[in-house]
């Protein structure tokens, strides 16, 4: 389209605007975690530096930070995992037969996205203390599957109903089991929506702050956000870990993004989205 | 294994796991609101509609619920013009679209503790880099916090920040949707781009657009991070909404009938919301 010039610059200025708006804090956030101690509180210069890297040793020597993000890793590692296992199996299920009980499952997953999180923390907080359970890993694993399992069924769900039926009945008459064919040929196909729904499983997960809030008590159990937050509510603030902190859980996230940008924007157009 | 053989265990294992962690949590939390319990390991003692009653006698209940309302209805309205004013820019042709349209999307990867913690940071009574900024445009400094407005408006203005991405995503992907014969047309026509937004974009986006409304709807409503982390309800309860209510009623006063009756009435209140979708985009299992 071509446009006159006051026209592009508008433009221009609208596209900075989205970009400051967008990445400035993001911006300020790295930029502080790597200032040093004497100017960090003083200084506003948008220009990094100078710079230091002590908060991030702080928090790694002097911290529970550590202990925690591996917490993290391992919540967001199974939690991923088991979604991808037991969605691709439903989803396959409800697609692939007229079955009762399909209507339930589908519409009970969806109606599962809108769930009031306390309708979901309050029981399962309650169970898991009767259990002996409560304050685990297995405990928040469990309350993010409430989350991630009803977004793969539902994302997968759509994944497979377009994909043609032609495929695995050709490898079943050439001699393959339904369940071979579901694994050799279903399987590979059906990567991208898998890679979609990790993504948005581990987004949930990694980023979740009110399950692990109510579900852990200690602080060798807790997982990086609830972990971070309960430096706020210390008495000295201090600043510059807490940012070397929020860097480090956003790295991981900002990294996925930009390898995976193409199913991350394909997921979210298609509903497999975090709330 | 057969072919029915495979499929059904799938299903029957897809049954029992949906079962087991979607409908069973809620069954037992509805159950437990007719119930008195003040320990997550106690006997429960049947108390039929006495925690309804309580619930519904408190007016920091009605408080809570018109937070709610307020709070949802705020992040909405901004979210969504902000988010089809922001696809409208990034769907034009300039150098450096695809940095922006990726930057813009950042907000919404990260965890809402960072957002917070970064927040409270650039805003810090006398050193944060906004409180800097405010002071430089020779304003009179912000108090983020410290009254009832002012922290709804914080709450609010975050949860933007944080959820405009989804909108803009989703409603840029949609634009892509539109035949662009109809605006070439539309431009014969001697239309300006403004008309062409209302008569063109729009109405063709209206289910699109439905979706967006409702799903952020339910979700602003049932957050809970958010608002807990920045302002944990307050100032005197000027922020908080039934999500918090419900935990802190459950967790802090330990009266868990009555947590969890107020979180069976946000149920039943998005309910009548998941209704009206289902309703407009009823479910094709075929």
């Amino acid at each position: 389209m071509v446009r006159s010039l006051p026209g592009r610059l508008a433009l221009y200025i609208a596209a900075l605007v989205i970009a400051v708006y967008s990445a400035f804090p993001i911006y300020w956030m790295v930029l502080s975690s790597l200032r040093a101690p004497d100017v960090l509180l003083t200084s506003t210069s948008l220009i990094p530096g100078p710079f230091t890297t002590e908060y991030y040793w702080n928090l790694l020597e002097l911290t529970d930070y550590p202990t925690q993000f591996v917490n993290s890793v391992i919540v967001a590692a199974v939690t991923v995992v088991v979604t991808m296992v037991f969605s691709v199996m439903i989803a396959y299920a409800v697609t692939r037969h007229r079955v009762p009980g399909k209507r339930l499952i589908i519409g009970a997953m969806l109606y599962a996205y809108m769930f009031p999180p306390l309708l979901i923390a309050i029981p399962m907080f309650s169970i898991f203390a009767k259990l002996g359970l409560g304050d685990t890993l297995a405990s928040v694993i469990v309350s993010h599957l409430t989350l991630t399992l009803p977004l793969g069924v539902w994302f997968l769900w759509g994944f497979f109903k377009s994909m043609p039926f032609e495929l695995e009945e050709a490898a079943m008459v050439d001699g393959c089991t339904r369940l071979g064919a579901f694994l050799r040929v279903v399987l590979p196909l059906s990567l991208p929506g898998l890679i979609t729904v990790a993504i948005f499983s581990f987004l949930l997960s990694w980023t979740d702050y009110t399950y692990a809030l109510i579900m852990i008590g200690s602080d060798a159990n807790k997982t990086v956000p609830v972990g971070l937050a309960s430096m706020i509510g210390s008495f000295d603030l201090r600043w510059g870990e807490i940012m070397a902190g929020s860097t480090l859980i956003a790295l991981p996230l900002f990294g996925a993004f930009a390898l995976l940008s193409q199913y991350f924007i394909q997921g979210l157009g298609a509903g497999a989205v975090k709330g | 294994m057969s072919s029915k053989s495979t499929i059904y265990s799938f299903l029957i294992l897809g049954l029992a796991v949906t079962l087991l962690l979607i409908v069973a949590p809620v069954v037992y939390a509805i159950s437990l609101s007719f119930y008195r319990m003040d320990s997550f390991v106690g006997t429960p003692e049947w108390a039929g509609l006495d925690n309804y009653a309580r619930v519904l006698s408190q007016w920091e209940f009605w408080r809570a619920l018109i937070n709610g309302f307020v709070y949802s209805l705020g992040t909405i309205v901004f979210q969504v013009v902000l988010g089809i004013g922001f696809a409208l820019v990034l769907n034009q042709v300039f150098p450096g679209r695809n940095l922006v349209r990726g930057l813009s999307i950042l907000p919404y990867l990260l965890p809402t503790v960072v957002v917070v913690l970064t927040f409270k940071w650039m805003v810090d009574g006398s050193i944060g880099v906004l409180t800097n900024v405010i002071a430089a445009l020779g304003l009179p400094p912000v108090y983020w916090f410290e009254s009832p407005g002012a922290a709804m408006a914080s709450v609010i203005l975050v949860s933007v920040w944080m959820w405009t991405p989804f909108v803009t995503t989703t409603f840029l992907a949609a634009l892509q949707t539109v035949p662009t014969s109809l605006y070439e047309a539309a431009k014969v026509d001697g239309t300006t781009a403004i008309q062409r937004f209302f008569h063109i974009t729009l109405p063709m986006l209206k289910p699109i657009l439905t979706v967006i409304v409702l799903l952020r709807a339910v979700w602003m409503f049932n957050k809970f991070d958010v608002i807990w982390l920045l302002t944990q309800g307050g100032p005197v309860g000027s922020t908080e909404h039934l999500a918090i209510l419900s935990y802190r009623t459950a967790f802090s006063l330990f009266d868990i009938g009555g947590g969890a009756a107020i979180a069976t009435i946000s149920f039943a209140i998005l309910s009548v919301a998941v209704f009206i979708y289902f309703r407009m985009f009823p479910l094709d299992t075929e």
